[in-house]
């Protein structure tokens, strides 16, 4: 039925039963799916009010069309906002309101179908939940909550990408999305700590794992210790510069959390107990968040709702930006912005600054730490997605083409800064725009800000 | 799980065509995923990348750092690209046997 069902729409690589089951999830027959699906939606609208507002006040005025990156990409009606909610909309009024049960199509009301779940599959997959729609829409309307619950939905039917899937399954396994080992893990480090030393004429920094009686414990992407050296280098060496007590967890080795994007209950719940419990057994009394844009939201917005465990809330959690940012305001760091002269501009992460306030300590950053610093127009809270965003990294052909649709925007961005240095300060932004970069033949290099800060740092024993 | 022949022998892989254990990996098995990459022929420099990270992995249990992969093998990335157009997180590890990268990759 599936493959049928799924002629002609373009949908992620789906991971098989057996995955789902190490996930605890007993993939659903189709001649179920449709009755469990509406199930489901009846339960999220008793207990989630956005969802029903959602629901309920769309208009369909049009104005999140134009604002949508993946709409101006592919021009497909179904990834205008509203017309991607109305995917479930159409479901939530056959079932739940009089005049849909009464009227039907009339009212826009229709039956939930497999063919509509296929459709779910495929749409709520190329929206990258960054929120520009909700920051656009003149009720508020979050449309990305939507998106979450449908594949929420779809992650119990036993449906999802084997992207999605199989990361969660290493989060379940080792505590990060790539399954780190923490052999592989210290390995890296003792690496890096070489490089710094041969590029920095003999600096010493140490990058601590498990160090029991730390102040600090600084959470990395794990996709820095594959693609992203130089974001990991430079908090090693703002650590080492502002002389902190920290270390990494090789149990909790993850900024991200996928569970976020595709399960929000026991996914995303393992990340948040595994580190608390490393607090616990590693003394800490302040988290650091490394660059991550939804990890920074799952993490700041959710974590102390999430956690069972007592006394969390008293751990106060900052993200590395707003460390470095508040100590260049009270002048404490000795920076060269001449040691990055290229003129570079900033690309903004959604989740940061349309769902965490990251916004001008980003700012305060680039102008310490960079000599030729140009804004991209939108920008801020105005900017448009990578086109990566909620981990839609797809490789196989059909998405690795909408892929570079879905980024056509901020390509025009880049390009009219002319710009020699693209600064994207998340780990998704730059699994995205490491390859879009030169499919849109952009003549830029993709760079963390960490990285940056880390090679203006002045050390006085170099 | 699907799995393929090569060289008379049934090789399980998970749903991109990686190869579901490592250990099971054998010579023949770069030969046919190098067909699926596109890739004609394997060169020592295929044998030196494909052999730095079987025994990386065999170590850590995970593929290396790319910036290191280059400096151990003496490949820079660009060149590593041609030798592997879907790159070496992913069309090198497929030829090793390795499993697929997953997360932000």
């Amino acid at each position: 039925m599936s493959t049928e069902t799924a002629k002609g729409l373009r949908q992620p690589k789906r991971a098989n039963e057996k995955l789902f089951r190490t996930l605890g999830i007993e993939p659903v027959p189709d001649e179920k799916k449709v009755e469990e699906a509406i199930r489901h939606l009846d339960d999220f609208r008793n207990k989630l009010r956005s969802f029903v507002v959602t629901m309920e006040n769309c208009v369909k005025c049009g104005l999140c069309a134009d604002n949508c990156h993946t709409y101006l990409g592919t021009k497909d009606p179904n990834n205008i906002p509203a017309g991607r909610a109305d995917l479930i909309r159409k479901a939530y009024k056959r079932y739940f309101t009089p005049q849909g049960k009464l009227f039907g199509p009339l009212v826009g009301a229709e039956e939930l179908t497999l063919e509509t779940l296929e459709k779910w599959y495929s749409y709520f997959y190329q929206c990258s939940e960054c929120r520009r729609c909700s920051h656009t829409c003149p009720f508020g309307l979050d449309t990305a909550e939507i998106t979450m619950v449908g594949r929420q939905i779809l992650f119990w039917l036993g449906i999802g990408p084997q992207l999605h899937t199989a990361t969660a399954g290493a989060i379940l396994k080792t505590g990060n999305h790539m399954g780190l080992t923490k052999a592989g893990i210290i390995d890296t480090l003792e690496f890096l700590a070489e490089e710094i030393e041969e590029d920095r004429n003999g600096l010493k920094v140490e990058f601590p794992t498990d160090k029991p009686d730390s102040d600090i414990l600084y959470i990395p992407s794990s996709a820095d210790f594959m693609l992203n050296p130089n974001t990991l280098k430079g908090a090693g060496m703002f650590f080492k510069w502002v002389g902190a007590n920290w270390t990494m967890s090789s149990r909790i080795t993850e900024a991200g959390n996928f569970g976020y994007l595709m399960d929000q209950t026991r996914i995303q719940r393992e990340m948040v107990t595994r580190l608390y419990e490393e607090c616990t057994t590693l003394g800490i009394k302040k988290i650091v968040w490394g660059e991550c844009g939804h990890g920074w939201r799952a993490a700041k917005m959710y974590v102390a709702s999430y956690s069972d465990l007592p006394g969390v809330a008293k751990i106060p959690m900052t993200h590395i930006h707003d460390e470095v940012a508040a100590l260049i305001e009270s002048g404490q760091l000795d920076l060269d912005p001449t040691r990055n002269s290229q003129k570079i501009t900033l690309h903004d992460p959604c989740n940061y600054v349309r769902a965490c306030g990251l916004c001008d300590q980003m700012r305060v950053i680039m102008r310490a730490v960079t000599s030729d610093f140009v804004e991209m127009t939108p920008n801020r809270e105005r900017n448009f997605c990578c086109g990566g965003g909620s981990g839609v990294l797809f490789d196989d052909p059909a998405m690795y083409e909408y892929r570079i649709l879905a980024s056509n925007k901020k390509a025009e961005q880049v390009r009219e800064t002319e710009a020699e240095v693209l600064c994207a300060p998340c780990s998704i932004c730059k699994a995205q725009l490491y390859p879009m970069v030169k499919e849109h033949k952009l003549p830029v290099e993709v760079v963390g800000l960490i990285d940056l800060v880390g090679h203006a740092l002045v050390f006085p024993e170099e | 799980m699907p799995f393929v022949e090569i060289e008379g022998k049934q090789v399980e892989v998970d749903e991109d065509g990686f190869m579901t254990d490592p250990a099971a990996w054998f010579e023949a098995c770069a030969y046919y995923f190098a067909k699926g990459e596109g890739i004609e022929q394997l060169t020592d420099d295929h044998w030196k990348v494909i052999n730095y990270l079987k025994e990386y992995y065999a170590t850590n249990g995970i593929a290396p750092m790319i910036r290191k992969l280059c400096k151990e093998t003496g490949i820079p990335l660009k060149e590593i690209y041609e030798l592997f157009p879907s790159g070496p997180a992913k069309g090198a590890c497929k030829l090793g046997g390795l499993p697929k990268p997953t997360g932000c990759v």
